[in-house]
């Protein structure tokens, strides 16, 4: 299913003769992969113009007391769902500059949705279950993807050219959470770089 | 060390019981401060167990207030947005309701709300909020270490720290200190660099400080002692610090004197009931040992006094070894006296007839000697037993003994209190004080005829003659041993002269010790010439010639004058020098006769040899060889009695000197005890009358009898007689009748030097004047 929407995307955009892929691999300190890492590309350095769409849902459901996924990255604009599949109520809300929201007490079934207005981090805590995290990235670039279970991820249809790109974790070690990557141009092929970060533990989540 | 047993027994008990007692106050004081000690680290491990649990319950009441306001959505909302006065309003408030000092936050980008950062070290602060959940322990605000206590604000991330601080002043600590059981101190020490420094006001002292940073490096959370300042027990007890390089520590500290405190009144009574008990064992050893010593000291004094001879004895007062002690010494001593006193008797008296001896005489005689009164005299008086020797063999000795008891018996009565003593066997001795001698002669005189009564001996009377000899002192003698040898002289020189009363005659007895010096004098003048030979012509009475002389020596002393012979022949005699003097005259005899031979006188010479020389062989041989040599006629008058000594040996030198052509003439017979056996054995060519016999012969009588009936014995043994002593015409008439030989005497002529005696011869008439004599009185 993934590969096919993501077979549908290269179609999409492939449009343009001059395209590459960015394939980063994350691992911790100690070596282990870094899943939910996000990488971010950036085309000459610029956002993207015009409107982003990613293949995947921009939906954050509440399933067994637990934000799912842990991670999604989002286009500036978009309208993140957030539907509670558990039996309990959930008091959904963040804190994060620009995109501060509060879903108030909501019940089984029920679906709720809130706009990510400004790029960035949005940290989403429920406020009746304080193990509840989860992590929005808001991206205003359209060549972002966020690592898998091997901590590896691939951007595709990267124009080619020269390009800026940094992976962000948000317990990574750095400015903003943030880490530039060392690949600065994309050519016809893929392009690989293996990036090693450090983790610090989260704090409040025991 | 101690000279005296009580001393040594008091202080020795004394001591001991001091010494046991010390030993129980050590003891008792030993056990009480560890038993106090052991109370105190307790309590002081208690009280630290304590702090930690309510430190921990603190801890956990501002965690949960932390957390409580971290947990808050609108404060996490208002921090999350930077709300700032909500923020502090929210601390604040959350301050004054749990009676906080300080709260604030910390932004995980170091913003500070609530506090002013420069009151504290921030980054050292994030960095230790960020290291942990819930960070917790001690941290410096102000310089003053204060409980700080966080929670983390979760938005949902993190996004800062709610921050409680409680301030670990001395208000803290005398919280903590109540409660204590025991009355404690405590205070917090944070360390500064290597310094360790009290949270109190008040510094710590440097010992103190120097004691936590130790136990701190030690790692020590045992309470222990503290002895520099003051003695303490104290238990250092870590606290968590936030920062690590800053540690704190809880220090707990309790005096020792106050744990001791209670307890004092008990060891005071201890020392005071040890004191009393110390003095009361003096006291009571002090008695105890008086009682003990005191009979010992008075035995030692006892000693003492028996020692110098005191009649002592010791009081018995107890019935215990002591008292037997002192019973056995008064018997001792007993003893000893009488022991003493029967010696002293023995020493002083006659075992024989219980009489005083000589020495207690000698002891009378000093002590009178010392009271005798100017113009008095002292008279010791020997009364002697004549003949005892003789009643002595006839009765037995202890008749003869018994006699004498009696005697003394019959002295002590003549007058009261007269002290009798026994000098010699048969000589008592009294002691008299008289004005005069003359009193105590005419007393002894008086009292002669009563004590020569016969004395009734085994109921049979003896008779009793007695003999006095006196010696008086006056003031200034002092011998008594003298005084008593004069008497016994004075004795002799009575009986001698056949007195019955004699007082020492000094004169007659001469000087003893002047005689001893006249020994040496002589043997002098025997060397250098101070003797001379006198000779006393012999007449022939049957040719009237001069045929023989007696030679007699002589002593021109150099400061006596002439002595006469018998004072120093006798003595030569006595001392042994009889061989000396014997010699001299025998060579000065022979050189005589050489003389008188040159001036044409041919006499036989007489000379005397003492009773002594006769058995002496030695003398006989040097006799022989001086007589042979010079050819000299030579006649050696003997006494008869001087053979009965030794008469074998006597005899036979008498048979030598015969063989040697040397005649032998017996002298003085008829004076001594003359032996017809000895005269018919002694081979003499002589026989000389004593003069005795022969000056009162022409008064005729028994002594012309013996005279005549001895010429003709003397006749009949082949002898010629030489009578001596003739001193009249008369008697040399009688002699000549009589047939008698020879004779000498001053009528023929007194004894002359060599000169005048050959003048003598010279003249002497062929004619004999006696023939004429006798012719006329025929």
């Amino acid at each position: 299913m993934k590969r096919l929407a993501t077979f549908l995307i290269a179609l999409s955009i492939g449009g343009s003769a001059y395209a590459g892929e960015v394939t980063v691999s994350v691992r911790g300190a100690d070596g282990k992969p870094v899943p939910d890492a996000v990488v971010m590309v950036y085309p000459n350095g610029q956002p993207s113009k015009g409107p982003i769409k990613f293949p995947w849902a921009y939906r954050v459901s509440q399933q067994n007391i637990q934000f799912s996924p842990f991670m999604l990255v989002v286009p500036v604009g978009a309208d993140v769902q957030f539907p509670n599949l558990d039996k309990v109520r959930h008091h959904v809300y963040s804190f994060s500059p620009g995109n501060k929201f509060e879903i108030k007490l909501y019940g089984h079934e029920e679906n709720r949705t809130a706009k990510m207005n400004a790029p960035g981090v949005v940290a989403i805590g429920c406020n009746i279950h304080d193990q509840m995290v989860s992590f929005i990235r808001v991206v205003d670039t359209a060549y972002a993807a966020k690592t898998d279970a091997n901590g590896v991820v691939t951007v595709r249809d990267v124009p080619t050219g020269a390009i800026t790109a940094k992976v962000w974790h948000p317990y990574l070690r750095g400015m903003k959470n943030e880490k530039a990557l060392a690949i600065t141009s994309v050519g016809a092929g893929a392009a690989r770089e293996a990036v090693t970060v450090e983790l610090r533990q989260p704090s409040g989540h025991h | 060390m101690f000279k005296r047993l009580q001393t040594k027994l008091t202080v020795l008990y004394a001591g001991l019981f001091a010494l046991a007692l010390s030993v129980v106050a050590v003891t008792v004081y030993v056990a009480i401060a560890n038993n106090a000690q052991r109370a105190v680290r307790q309590e002081l491990a208690a009280t630290g167990t304590v702090f930690d649990r309510v430190w921990a319950l603190r801890s956990r009441r501002l965690q949960d207030g932390a957390e409580l306001l971290s947990r808050d959505f609108g404060f996490r909302a208002a921090v999350a947005t930077h709300d700032r006065a909500t923020v502090e309003s929210a601390v604040t408030n959350l301050r004054q309701r749990l009676g906080l000092d300080l709260a604030f936050t910390v932004g995980v980008d170091g913003d500070v709300v609530g506090l002013d950062p420069s009151r504290l070290d921030l980054e050292t602060l994030w960095t230790a909020l960020d290291a942990e959940d819930g960070a917790q322990g001690v941290f410096a605000i102000d310089g003053q270490p204060y409980q700080l206590i966080s929670a983390p604000i979760l938005s949902p991330t993190l996004t800062g720290w709610v921050v409680f601080a409680a301030k670990l002043d001395e208000r803290e600590m005398q919280a903590l200190e109540k409660l204590s059981a025991i009355g404690l101190d405590a205070q917090v020490f944070t360390q500064r660099g290597r310094v360790w420094v009290s949270a109190d006001q008040a510094p710590a002292t440097n010992a103190l400080v120097a004691f936590v940073a130790k136990a701190m490096q030690e790692k020590s959370r045992a309470p222990s002692r503290l002895r520099s300042d003051g003695d303490n027990l104290v238990l250092v007890q870590p606290i968590r610090a936030l920062d690590p390089t800053r540690g704190a520590a809880l220090v707990l500290r309790y005096p020792m004197a106050l744990a001791m405190a209670p307890y004092r009144p008990l060891m005071a009574a201890v020392i005071v009931v040890g004191l009393i008990g110390a003095a009361l064992v003096a006291a009571a050893s002090w008695a105890l040992s008086r009682g003990l010593a005191k009979p010992i000291t008075a035995l030692d004094e006892a000693a003492r006094r028996l020692q110098r001879g005191e009649n002592v004895a010791v009081e018995v007062t107890t019935r215990d070894e002591i008292g037997r002690l002192a019973e056995s010494f008064n018997l001792m001593a007993g003893e000893i006296r009488d022991r003493e006193a029967e010696m002293i008797h023995q020493a002083l008296h006659d075992a024989e007839t219980g009489l005083p001896n000589r020495r207690a005489l000698e002891r009378a005689i000093q002590t009178r000697l010392l009271s005798v009164a100017e113009g008095e005299q002292l008279v010791i008086v020997a009364i002697g037993f004549d003949r005892f020797t003789q009643v002595r063999a006839a009765i037995g000795y202890e008749l003869a003994t018994e006699l004498v008891a009696k005697l003394g018996r019959r002295v002590a009565e003549t007058a009261p209190g007269l002290v009798v003593g026994r000098l010699t066997t048969s000589v008592l001795c009294v002691i008299s004080t008289a004005t005069h001698i003359d009193e105590v002669l005419a007393r002894a005189d008086n009292l002669l005829p009563s004590l020569e009564a016969p004395v009734q001996i085994g109921g049979e009377p003896v008779d009793v003659h007695i003999s006095f000899g006196m010696a008086t002192a006056t003031v200034g003698d002092s011998d008594a041993a003298r005084l008593i040898e004069h008497a016994l002289i004075g004795l002799d020189q009575a009986r001698a002269r056949q007195k019955k009363l004699m007082v020492f005659d000094a004169e007659a007895y001469g000087d003893p010790a002047s005689n001893l010096s006249l020994m040496s004098e002589m043997l002098e003048a025997v060397r250098h010439g101070g003797l001379l030979l006198n000779h006393q012509p012999k007449l022939d009475l049957r040719s009237g010639r001069i045929t023989g002389v007696e030679a007699l020596v002589r002593w021109n002393h150099p400061t006596r004058g002439f002595l006469r012979p018998d004072l120093f022949v006798g003595m030569a005699e006595e001392t042994g020098h009889i061989r000396a003097l014997t010699d001299y005259v025998l060579a000065q005899a022979i050189e005589d006769q050489a003389r008188l031979r040159a001036a044409g006188h041919e006499v036989m010479v007489s000379v005397n040899i003492s009773g002594r020389l006769i058995d002496d062989q030695a003398f006989a041989e040097h006799a022989i060889a001086q007589v042979s040599a010079a050819k000299a006629n030579i006649c050696f008058e003997i006494t008869e009695t001087a053979v009965i000594g030794n008469p074998d040996i006597a005899l036979a030198v008498l048979a030598r000197l015969a063989e040697a052509n040397i005649r032998v003439s017996i002298d003085d017979y008829g004076s001594g005890l003359s032996s017809l056996a000895y005269l018919k054995q002694i081979r003499a060519d002589e026989l000389k009358i004593d003069k005795m016999f022969v000056t009162a012969l022409a008064s005729g009588g028994t002594d012309a009898l013996l005279v005549k009936s001895t010429v003709d014995l003397a006749h009949s043994l082949g002898m010629k007689v030489t009578a001596e002593g003739v001193e009249t015409r008369e008697v040399i008439a009688a002699l000549q009748l009589m047939g008698c030989d020879l004779a000498q005497g001053y009528h023929v002529a007194k004894p002359l030097a060599v000169e005048p005696l050959i003048a003598f011869l010279d003249a002497w008439p062929i004619d004999l004047p006696v023939d004429t004599e006798s012719r006329r009185i025929a």
